[in-house]
């Protein structure tokens, strides 16, 4: 149900995907998305629908079983996360995303694993956007609240200058005030140059942001649109935006 | 978390079937050959080195040192062999260095006895009234019969003596474990494997470098030891590259690939057994220092070097783990695989590095033990279940952690032999996990996650 022709310029297009964790169950079951420069792609959907599968997939971090990815026009199907990583991608997992035991000097670093010599450089440009940060260099992240992490994994995986990057669901278990700074630095970030997809379960704040968005449904595109179009769109407040919506 | 309380339940299984070999290992220690009386207050729960000699086959000797310490030999002092029915084999003096030998007719039990009256003026037995002892012979190798003497072995130490005395040995034993721990933390903390052929690698580097140094080329120590490092850091590549990588890649279970190291472990313990023998050696160099006295303590200059040289090998890989950036990659992959991988690192390539360097540590530690106590072909398997109450101890996965847990437990394990049997001394650093576990269940240097 993809509305525009693949490889049409995207940046990064993946066409009929099917992947899955276990033998025989296929979680994603033919699913496309494309991210052209500087957007924000939104990908929303009720729980199970594989949002988060979709961007393992295009991350090389689950199975691909059949149909591609294309990043830059290349096919990045079979290529393993330390790759993509150098060819510009980033990805913040939802869960488990700093390194607890290390510093948050030590995680930036980690950020920044293959360009090592530039890390004096990259620490300037991203001390600006991330200054709690920047009081808690020394402190292992393990002992970050929650929303500190969130900015860290974001700021970890900003420190190779990617030109895209992947979020899954940033604003998952968050106050709502912290839910609030992370949006901001989401724009932020694409303002800087970035284009983003991002999963997320808060579909309104997602679709406020978004340029563009897909709604999954059981592993297959449902509906795809502009962001703004969606949020007032009477299929997608009914079937997945449901009372938060509503009641707003 | 459950999945690692289900690890630590794994580690302890893994712990008590270690104990096996051990256990069995404490039998033949107290059957052993060296019935005299060890008047030496040094050496207190550690196993003597064997006598290098072996004998032509067919050919059964007892022998022996008088004083046993091999300090300022006496000469002239008469033995006389029996059998275990009282007929007289033959007699011996000592010679010039203190040595004296019989040759007996076959392997089986003997009588020695010693002459007090030609014994020096002003030496005399440490128990007057101990003048025999019972030795069983074994084909190819001699058996040593030692009678202590009262006053070479000076006055019996108090007990701040001995537990100074213990405290050095617990801390040269503490940091050979805790150098061989190192690799099994970091294997776990990296790939969740539970190695228990970890102490088959220490076997290995031991016996790979009593060839090079005593059989083959005869190296010098330093050099046989170097390259038996280099070459078991290889064997843990070829490992990590045939064996565990693809089976990872099959995504293979955590408890499967355990039971494969069980597997490994007995094989490549009985191809050491065919290719090294069951005898215990020592290597060439080193052998038969005088000790020191610094204050309370007195340690061999062998000894002395291993305690420094241990301290400078942990610093440098706390050093490595927390500067560089191979080490705190390592930190990283222990942490999470999966955002190491995120983050740009190759993470099989860093656990390769780890085999290479946690193989090589086990080595290492595998050549100083030998260097201290002997060479066997069990040595590792004896070694392993110290190294696990080391690692749980500490906390697991993380390599600051197997150095304090091997720290404690070799203090552990040496101080309780004042108290009790050598023998026993496993059991203390046992309860001694227990006890930590009670009060800090993820370790001494584990650490508890904030959630949110």
């Amino acid at each position: 149900m993809s509305t525009e022709a693949t490889g049409n310029g995207a940046l990064l297009a993946a066409s009929n995907l099917v992947a899955g964790y276990v033998p025989g169950v296929d979680i994603l079951r033919g699913c496309n998305l494309e991210l052209h420069r500087g957007e924000i792609v939104g990908v929303i959907g009720p729980n199970g629908a594989g949002k988060s599968t979709l961007v393992k997939a295009i991350f090389g971090q689950v199975e691909v079983r059949s149909g591609a990815v294309t990043f830059e026009g290349d096919d990045i199907t079979s290529a393993s996360p330390h790759q993509l990583v150098a060819r510009g991608m980033g990805y913040v997992p939802q869960v488990a995303n700093v390194f607890p035991t290390l510093s948050v000097t030590e995680n930036l670093e980690m950020g920044l694993y293959l360009q090592p010599k530039a890390f004096d450089r990259r620490m300037a440009d991203i001390r600006p956007l991330f200054p709690r940060l920047s009081e808690r260099l020394k402190q292992r992240a393990g002992s970050l609240s929650g929303g500190e992490r969130q900015m860290l994994a974001m700021a970890r995986a900003l420190m190779m200058e990617p030109s895209v990057l992947l979020l899954d669901e940033p604003s998952a278990g968050l106050s709502p005030a912290f839910q609030d700074q992370v949006f901001e630095r989401v724009h932020e970030i694409n303002d800087a140059g970035v284009s983003i997809v991002m999963v997320e379960q808060n579909a309104r704040r997602c679709l406020q942001i978004a340029d563009r968005a897909y709604v999954l449904d059981q592993g297959g595109n449902a509906y795809s649109g502009a962001g703004s179009e969606l949020l007032h769109d009477p299929k997608v407040v009914e079937l997945y935006l449901g009372t938060l919506a509503r009641a707003k | 978390m459950p999945r690692r309380r289900r690890i630590s339940a794994l580690l302890l299984l893994a712990g008590a079937m270690a104990l096996w070999p051990a256990a069995a290992y404490a039998g033949d220690d107290g059957g052993g050959t060296d019935n005299g009386e060890n008047g030496e207050n040094g050496e207190n729960g550690e196993e003597e080195p064997a006598p290098t000699t072996t004998l032509p086959m067919g050919v059964a000797a007892i022998t022996g040192t008088m004083p046993p310490s091999g300090v300022d030999p006496i000469e002239g002092v008469e033995f006389t062999v029996e059998t275990a029915d009282g007929q007289e084999i033959g007699s011996a003096e000592t010679d010039v260095d203190g040595v004296w030998s019989v040759v007996v007719p076959g392997p089986g039990a003997y009588r020695v006895e010693i002459d007090p009256e030609t014994l020096p003026d002003g030496v005399d037995l440490t128990d007057p009234d101990r003048t025999e002892a019972q030795v069983t012979v074994f084909e190819g190798r001699p058996a040593r019969v030692l009678f202590a003497v009262g006053d070479i072995g000076g006055d019996r130490p108090t007990f701040l003596e001995r537990l100074a005395q213990n405290t050095a040995n617990g801390v040269k034993f503490g940091l050979i474990i805790a150098m061989a721990a190192v690799g099994l933390s970091l294997i776990f903390g990296t790939t969740g494997l539970i190695n228990f052929a970890h102490g088959e690698l220490v076997t290995f580097g031991a016996v790979v470098a009593w060839f090079l140094n005593a059989r083959g080329p005869q190296w010098q120590l330093f050099l046989a030891g170097f390259v038996a490092v280099m070459i078991t850091g290889l064997l843990g590549a070829t490992l990590e590259r045939g064996v565990f990588r693809p089976l990872r890649a099959r995504q293979v279970g955590l408890f499967q690939m355990f039971v494969i190291t069980i597997g490994l472990a007995l094989l490549m313990r009985h191809a050491i057994l065919i290719w090294y023998g069951g005898l215990r050696h020592s290597y060439a160099d080193y052998q038969g220092q005088t000790r020191w006295d610094l204050g309370p303590v007195s340690i061999t200059p062998r000894d002395l070097t291993i305690v420094c040289g241990s301290i400078i090998v942990l610093v440098a890989i706390a050093t490595m783990l927390q500067r560089t950036r191979i080490g705190k990659a390592m930190r990283a992959v222990s942490d999470n695989p999966e955002l190491s991988e995120a983050s740009g690192i190759d993470v099989q390539r860093v656990v390769l590095v780890v085999w290479v360097m946690g193989a090589g540590l086990a080595a290492l530690g595998g050549i100083l033990l030998g260097a201290v106590v002997a060479v066997d072909w069990q040595m590792g398997s004896r070694l392993l279940l110290l190294m696990f109450a080391a690692v749980i101890l500490g906390g697991l996965g993380t390599a600051y952690g197997a150095m304090v847990g091997g720290l404690i437990v070799g203090l552990v394990t040496e101080i309780s032999t004042i108290w009790v049997s050598p023998s026993l001394k496993i059991v203390f650093a046992l309860a001694a996990l227990v006890l930590a576990l009670l009060v800090r269940p993820q370790g001494i240097l584990g650490r508890k996650e904030r959630i949110g």
